[in-house]
């Protein structure tokens, strides 16, 4: 451990900390664009400037290792001087998009202005002009104009998806970043480029211009899109989830998610979800609420269950729910009914183990270790390859399906529903509409997803990571483990929210942007 | 805390009071049939008042030399309106160089407050409020103003030219 001074503040920082992020272990501000934690040091932006000791000349923090009794200063005048000069550099070639950019209010060059500049600009010239809206493919778009060349993004696909398509063209005040002819940028980390550039350079494609930044709210959960269990945050507003941004794990994602993390919000809103629960009687729909039909499908199943044994029931649960929930089902199925077929529906079990170096594994589901832990707990041991059998011979007569949350990834989705019809009951939970269930008599219940419950997720490698309830997005949907209550014959119990409280959380109608 | 007082004496003379506030009408009354110019009201509806440009009435998109809105759809008349009626959903434009349009800019006018500072928050000078004052409607969808209406209705015969060019801005360098 090195023993340094930060504006004379004391602190002590490991063998061959970097003085940026010793300032920011001391809890001060400090002006920068290039350096990025995850990245090598570029150096290039050069607005991290301090004084080190008696040092007549200014360094730059993201290049300079800590040395034992280092003073270093950043509160200095001839530091907030150079720091402020420098953005009026940065800013000569920076056009005055703010209104359509939409990086607009987590744009770096707004907030250091705001912090660290806000000077009348010096500059007589005229600005100069590049490429605007340029097409990176499907993901991304390109404004060179608005970039200040802190070349984070070009090091970003040297050092970490190792692809090297952006690079920095011409010189000078021409200098452009961009691909080589404009070729699509399509790595599957591409819109972490996105999240890592300061300024509105690269806007993601999905994103664009649909929200105002500062009307959404953030929160961390976990992502959902497969078993690497990345730590996320989701932006939301009353209208459902916008976006998904990484947040940092030294132990799973570090700095970043893949993208196609980045999409799996989109079946949380509204307009792919089922709404309300469906009791389907020989093709005659009917809709119900959904805590009627979790008491129903109790019912239902105690009944069946004593007139046809627990044999005849056969539980499908997909690897897409949470600890607590499973353990909710598998306490009602294996103690209260008895029912011991329970099976593991494995979507794509010949990419099960796909990993492509980085973050992205083939298991497209968040919590297939936490299902299997479940089953060696109740000593469960089946083979979904028996259930087709037990359905055609009608030894299974009656189905409960725990269905996927994002059926996207599961390409077997509607040959696995259409063989479950063929059982002469089925229930399914479901967080999307299940238009293939078609059997006798089905009864689809409408589920959470994980955004808007709280739970426990076990990744690829047993780690146990808990996330917590982002928003409401359908409110007739249940939880798991609630289903269960309901089914078991108990009542959910809620807590009563005072009108008061109610007025205090209830962001979005008490507050209106901010910016 | 409230007085009660007396009736005071003087309130017995009331009828001073009276004839002299008549005669008042009565003087009005003949200078003004007599001097119709002077007079300082109008014969509303018949006659009506024009306010100053300055006047926070009705808004107004304003319109580029091409006719479009001039609005980029930024929402800051949106975060900065204290009575939230402003909605607007922006959208990719054909044209690169203009990027960002509204398709749809809606004001809720009953909702309104007329502060004005949705004018002040634009920073291209796309909405403005004008001097109209009268808003009649039948029913609350009349009271939902579009991007039709805003920028097009028909007594600001084809739209106001906003002051913010992006062409000659560009020109310019900045």
């Amino acid at each position: 451990m090195l023993n340094c001074k930060v504006n004379g503040k004391e602190i002590k920082v490991k063998q061959g900390t970097l003085v940026i992020d010793a300032i920011k272990q001391a809890d001060y501000d400090v002006a920068h664009y290039c350096y990025h934690p995850g990245l090598s040091v570029a150096g290039v932006c050069r607005l991290c400037m301090v004084k080190i000791g008696d040092n007549p000349r200014l360094q730059i923090a993201c290049n300079t290792p800590v040395q034992e009794g280092m003073e270093i200063s950043n509160e200095d005048e001839q530091v907030k001087d150079a720091v402020k000069w420098g953005l009026d550099f940065h800013l000569i070639n920076h056009p005055l998009d703010c209104p359509i950019c939409d990086q607009a209010g987590e744009c770096e060059l707004q907030i250091q202005y705001m912090k660290f500049g806000q000077y009348d600009p010096e500059m007589a010239e005229k600005k100069v002009k590049k490429r605007k809206v340029v097409d990176l493919g499907s993901k991304i778009v390109l404004d060179t104009e608005r970039c200040i060349l802190c070349s984070r993004c070009v090091r970003f696909t040297d050092e970490v998806s190792k692809t090297n398509e952006l690079g920095i063209f011409n010189r000078g005040d021409r200098s452009e970043v961009g691909t080589f002819e404009d070729k699509p940028l399509e790595n599957d980390y591409a819109l972490n480029t996105v999240d890592i550039c300061p300024v509105g350079a690269l806007t993601s494609k999905d994103f664009r211009f649909r929200q105002r930044v500062w009307y959404l709210k953030n929160q961390s959960t976990i992502c959902t899109g497969c078993s690497t269990g990345c730590n996320v945050k989701v932006y939301y507003n009353e209208e459902g989830l916008f976006r998904v941004k990484p947040e940092f794990n030294e132990d799973i994602n570090g700095y970043w998610m893949c993208d196609q993390g980045r999409d799996v919000y989109k079946f949380v809103n509204k307009d792919f979800r089922l709404l309300e629960a469906q009791s389907v009687t020989e093709g005659q729909a009917e809709p119900l609420s959904a805590g009627k039909a979790a008491q129903l499908a109790g019912e239902k199943l105690k009944e069946l269950t004593k007139v046809n044994g627990p044999e005849s029931v056969g539980v499908v649960v997909t690897g897409q729910y949470t600890n607590e929930e499973y353990e909710s089902l598998f306490d009602y199925m294996v103690n209260k009914l008895k029912v011991k077929n329970i099976y593991h529906w494995v979507n794509n079990s010949d990419t099960m183990d796909d990993f492509d170096g980085l973050l992205l594994r083939g298991d497209k589901n968040p919590n297939t270790y936490g299902l299997k832990e479940i089953m060696k707990k109740y000593s469960i041991q089946t083979n979904m390859s028996d259930l087709e059998g037990a359905i055609k011979s009608n030894t299974i007569k009656t189905i409960v399906v725990a269905g996927p949350e994002n059926q996207a990834v599961y390409p077997d989705f509607n040959e696995r529903a259409s063989l479950f019809s063929q059982a002469s009951n089925l229930i399914w939970f479901s967080a999307g509409p299940v238009s293939a269930a078609t059997s006798k008599h089905t009864l689809v219940i409408p589920t959470k997803t994980y955004a808007e419950k709280s739970g426990t997720y076990v990744n690829y490698k047993g780690t146990h990571q808990s996330s917590h309830k982002v928003t409401t997005i359908v409110r007739g949907a249940l939880s798991l483990s609630d289903s269960v209550t309901l089914m078991s014959g108990e009542s959910i119990l809620t807590k009563p929210v005072g009108p008061q409280k109610a007025m205090k959380t209830n962001f979005f109608v008490n507050k209106s942007g901010e910016l | 805390m409230s007085i009660v007082k007396k009736p005071d004496w003087k309130a017995n003379w009331y009828l001073i009071g009276i004839f002299s506030g008549l005669w008042f009408t009565l003087k009005t009354m003949v200078i003004n049939i007599f001097n119709k110019d002077k007079m300082p009201t109008v014969n509303y509806p018949e006659e009506k008042y024009e306010y100053g440009p300055r006047f926070k009435g009705n808004h107004v998109l304003t319109v580029k030399k091409d006719g479009s809105v001039r609005c980029t759809a930024c929402m800051l008349c949106a975060t900065n309106c204290p009575a939230n009626c402003i909605t607007i959903a922006a959208a990719e434009h054909e044209d690169p160089t203009v990027e960002k349009y509204p398709i749809s800019y809606e004001i809720d006018i009953l909702r309104c407050v007329f502060c004005g500072f949705c004018e002040e928050a634009c920073p291209v000078d796309a909405i403005r409020m004008g001097p109209e004052w009268q808003t009649p409607g039948l029913g609350h969808q009349d009271f939902h103003y579009d991007i039709q209406k805003l920028a097009y209705r028909a007594n600001l015969k084809g739209g106001v030219l906003s002051r913010v060019d992006d062409e000659e801005r560009h020109h310019a360098g900045i």
